[in-house]
């Protein structure tokens, strides 16, 4: 299974995600990018991510999409 | 159609249709700032159903249609039973992956929406950059107040108002304002333009453009050079071109850009004619 940081790196290779706190206000990822890292999270954990939570605040960083993730019911 | 008056009905919105979701879809991606400009501008209005809504976007004399519906489904009837999608103007763009499109593109031609153009999204990294940006002795400006009628007759010339989403007036002095639009002038006339959006570490090209006596002059070469040089924070460039423009897209090329597999097929109703 691949770490959250690793599906970041390949939808957007030129950025280093870990050197960020907020990922959209650095403009690292827009609204199509948030789009395919739903799919990537979802086939990769086997969950569905609800739409109610496909909102901006919840892919800020790489804590927020753990919480994401756990709300989700994934086990980190 | 009611006219949509606060950033928050928008989202109110967005969260119902969201909200248990099976299937949510949209092609609603708006920014907060955009969002609020179109607002205060009248622009915005909506048709505000349970599990699907629809908003309109005023544009010169047509509208932009956007959705954001709980499915497929749920939008089918929504656009059914919208009687604005058959007396108005209306143009629609479907972005996403193209395998994934097919439901929807056949969900509006069934609604009497005709394909019209396609674009595609090209983007370059700015870290792996091999040359460096000389713009010593370039021929590059900032465009200024001044120029704004200029800057929007000449995208109305060379752009498409349909396909290719030109800004309104209020938009381009805003850009104006943000030195977002550099320009080459000869004679006091606007020879030359590239209109950009730079945000954190990306940058979107939205318009480059050069008029038609000064083609051939390698204006456009210098203010992409230009453009390069100045945006040394960013690391992605990125921008929409038609697909049917193989002459623009070798130019990308040139500077480095490719595609990144994103597309926007634009479609209108029956009432916008050929």
């Amino acid at each position: 299974m691949k770490s959250i940081a690793d599906i970041l790196g390949r939808i957007r290779p030129e950025f280093d995600f870990t050197a960020s706190n907020d990922f959209i206000g650095d403009g690292m990822l827009d609204s199509f990018d948030v789009v395919t890292l739903v799919a990537e999270l979802d086939r990769n954990y086997g969950i569905s991510i609800q739409g109610v939570d496909i909102v901006p605040e919840n892919f800020q960083n790489l804590q927020t999409i753990e919480a994401l993730l756990r709300k989700s019911g994934v086990q980190l | 159609m009611i006219p949509v008056r606060t950033v928050g009905e928008v989202f109110d919105a967005i969260q119902q249709a969201k909200t248990g979701a099976p299937a949510y879809c949209t092609n609603f991606f708006p920014v907060q700032a955009k969002l609020q400009g179109w607002i205060d501008h009248g622009e915005l209005w909506g048709e505000i159903g349970e599990a699907a809504t629809l908003f309109f976007r005023k544009d010169s004399d047509f509208w932009h249609l956007y959705f954001c519906a709980a499915s497929v489904a749920a939008l089918r009837q929504e656009v059914a039973a919208s009687p604005n999608l058959k007396a108005e103007r209306m143009v629609i763009d479907l972005v996403g992956n193209e395998l994934a499109l097919g439901d929807l593109l056949a969900l509006m031609e069934s609604a009497k929406f005709r394909r019209y153009t396609h674009l595609s999204r090209m983007a370059r990294a700015g870290h792996t950059d091999p040359q460096d940006w000389q713009i010593d002795g370039s021929p590059v400006v900032r465009a200024d107040k001044p120029d704004c009628a200029a800057v929007l007759d000449l995208l109305d010339r060379v752009f498409d108002r349909y396909g290719e989403q030109l800004p309104m007036r209020y938009e381009i002095e805003a850009a104006v304002e943000g030195r977002q639009i550099l320009a080459v002038k000869r004679d006091k006339a606007l020879a030359a333009l590239l209109f950009f959006e730079t945000h954190g570490l990306t940058s979107t090209l939205r318009f480059w453009a050069v008029s038609e006596q000064f083609r051939s002059c390698r204006f456009g070469s210098a203010l992409m050079r230009h453009y390069f040089a100045t945006q040394k924070a960013v690391r992605r460039f990125i921008l929409w071109v038609t697909t049917d423009n193989e002459s623009a897209i070798q130019k990308y090329r040139h500077f480095g850009y490719a595609p990144d597999g994103l597309v926007d097929h634009v479609l209108v109703n029956e009432l916008i004619r050929p």
